[in-house]
């Protein structure tokens, strides 16, 4: 089967093309981010802007005719929604023009299926860190949905570092830039917060706002990663001990990040446990990883009609039923 | 635990207080003879305590009629006083026919019922919704402040991130 599928949950407008789960296009257009965060209505006019462009970049690129596609799958949310809204709509138009079924992704499974796809794993422990979400996360015994065992209390582990970025006043304000702050940095006390497997960020990046003043840059941005990412490891450890899976694997946008996934390298090596990730165009938001879940949705019937279709910005990975 | 995965600095003071709050809360829990192991000694990063013969809840087959028990545990340990920090399966260990409740080192002596309301959220993810019915009859029939923990538990569940369905 061929299947268009589009992703516009964020800062992020991408299609990808899928036939028989193996990925032939995957282009994307991103709202530049500088040094302030994101005004959904500012971004999904960039995404309206961008939309035609990157579905046409898409057919391009795998060498196919838009008439050839067989599926149509977006992403119903997780999300911002006036960004999940243009996504509909360039789905529902695609879908009726051609006459083809169309399927409703949610984003967080997405995530996870496609690096599962990529790390060769099939009931891996998850842990889902991206700019909006930090979940731990594992199918439940029957199958039949994901669970989350372990989740922030408060933002993302993305958002966190974002807005420490744009607090402490880097260009673009975003995680990548800590990071390589972060190199040569030392160690200052910050909050640490785990309780049981959930954790909370927002204390880190207010105390490390506050210190500006008195420490460098490179201290901050150091010590804000190690203290947010040894929170994540050790939420993740006490997951791995309840469930005694053999498989752990990362992903979401902050999974490209080199440390944190040298930590979880570390922390699966003292387990024995197998560890993967996908390549980084599939940590970050990418419309190919909703064509490969409605790919697998279509080939199982959970097709939606064009009027069921929504979105739906809380929508909870609970909810979604695995293809 | 020493991990590698940290850099030295978090863990030494991750250690150190945890070791010192797992010991604090270990002698307080023995003096009210709760089903704990008992304090032996107490190093820099390291607890000496007694050790147990059982086999963890994680690993033996579930039912509902075990959980009974685990919450009067639970009851008896919040009434003290003392959240566990991490209450799963995974931290309560069965020695003969009696259910022992291990490993302290995220636990806090507490008057807050936050801390409390954790301990069964995370049980509630932890298993089978029909044992955590169980176990929560028989917390509510053991503690005096069960109604006041048990709302705050629906207050996180209701934050919106939390609608709890768990891995059993």
């Amino acid at each position: 089967m061929l299947v268009l599928g589009i992703e516009s949950s964020a800062h992020t407008f991408g299609v990808g093309i899928v036939r028989n789960g193996k990925i032939l296009a995957n282009p994307k257009a991103m709202f530049k981010i500088e040094n302030k965060g994101l005004i959904p209505a500012e971004v999904a006019e960039t995404h309206a802007v961008n939309a035609a462009g990157v579905v046409s970049d898409a057919l391009e690129l795998a060498g196919i005719k838009m008439r050839e596609i067989q599926g149509v799958g977006y992403t119903r949310g997780p999300g911002l929604g006036p960004c999940l809204q243009v996504g509909e709509l360039t789905a529902k138009t695609i879908a009726k023009r051609l006459g083809v079924a169309i399927a409703q992704v949610n984003h967080a499974m997405a995530h996870v299926e496609i690096t599962k796809k990529f790390a060769k794993m099939q009931d891996p422990l998850v842990l889902y860190v991206s700019g909006g979400n930090s979940q731990i996360l594992k199918k439940n015994e029957k199958f039949l949905h994901y669970s989350v065992l372990g989740e922030t209390f408060d933002i993302g582990v993305g958002n966190m570092l974002d807005s420490f970025a744009r607090e402490i006043g880097l260009n673009p304000a975003w995680g990548s830039t800590v990071a390589r702050l972060a190199e040569g940095g030392r160690y200052v006390k910050l909050p640490y917060k785990v309780k049981g497997m959930d954790f909370s960020f927002t204390g880190i990046a207010t105390s490390a706002a506050k210190m500006k003043e008195r420490e460098s840059v490179e201290d901050l941005c150091f010590s804000v990663q190690e203290t947010a990412f040894s929170m994540l490891c050790e939420a993740t450890e006490r997951a791995m001990l309840l469930t005694r899976s053999r498989e752990l694997c990362v992903c979401g946008g902050v999974a490209q990040s080199n440390r944190l996934r040298q930590m979880l390298g570390l922390l699966a090596k003292e387990h024995k446990v197998r560890f993967g990730y996908a390549p980084d165009q599939f940590n970050a938001d990418n419309g190919a990883m909703i064509a490969f879940v409605a790919e697998k949705m279509l080939k199982r019937g959970m097709e939606s009609k064009l009027s069921e279709c929504g979105i739906e910005q809380r929508y909870r990975i609970e909810d979604a039923v695995i293809a | 635990m020493k991990k590698s995965y940290r850099i030295e600095p978090i863990d030494i003071a991750l250690r150190e207080s945890r070791t010192r709050n797992e010991a604090h809360v270990l002698y307080e829990a023995g003096r009210l003879e709760l089903n704990v192991p008992r304090l032996l000694a107490i190093g820099r990063f390291c607890v000496y305590m007694e050790r147990l013969e059982g086999k963890l809840l994680r690993d033996i087959d579930q039912r509902p009629g075990q959980f009974g028990e685990v919450g009067r545990e639970l009851a008896i340990l919040h009434e003290s006083g003392i959240a566990h920090g991490d209450f799963t399966p995974a931290n309560i260990m069965k020695v003969g026919k009696r259910f022992f409740i291990i490993d302290f080192g995220l636990s806090e002596i507490t008057k807050g019922v936050e801390e409390k309301a954790i301990d069964l959220l995370l049980m509630k993810r932890s298993v089978d919704p029909r044992c955590y019915a169980a176990f929560a009859r028989s917390y509510a029939r053991h503690s005096k402040n069960a109604r006041g923990i048990l709302a705050k538990l629906d207050g996180i569940e209701e934050r919106g991130r939390y609608k709890v369905r768990s891995v059993a």
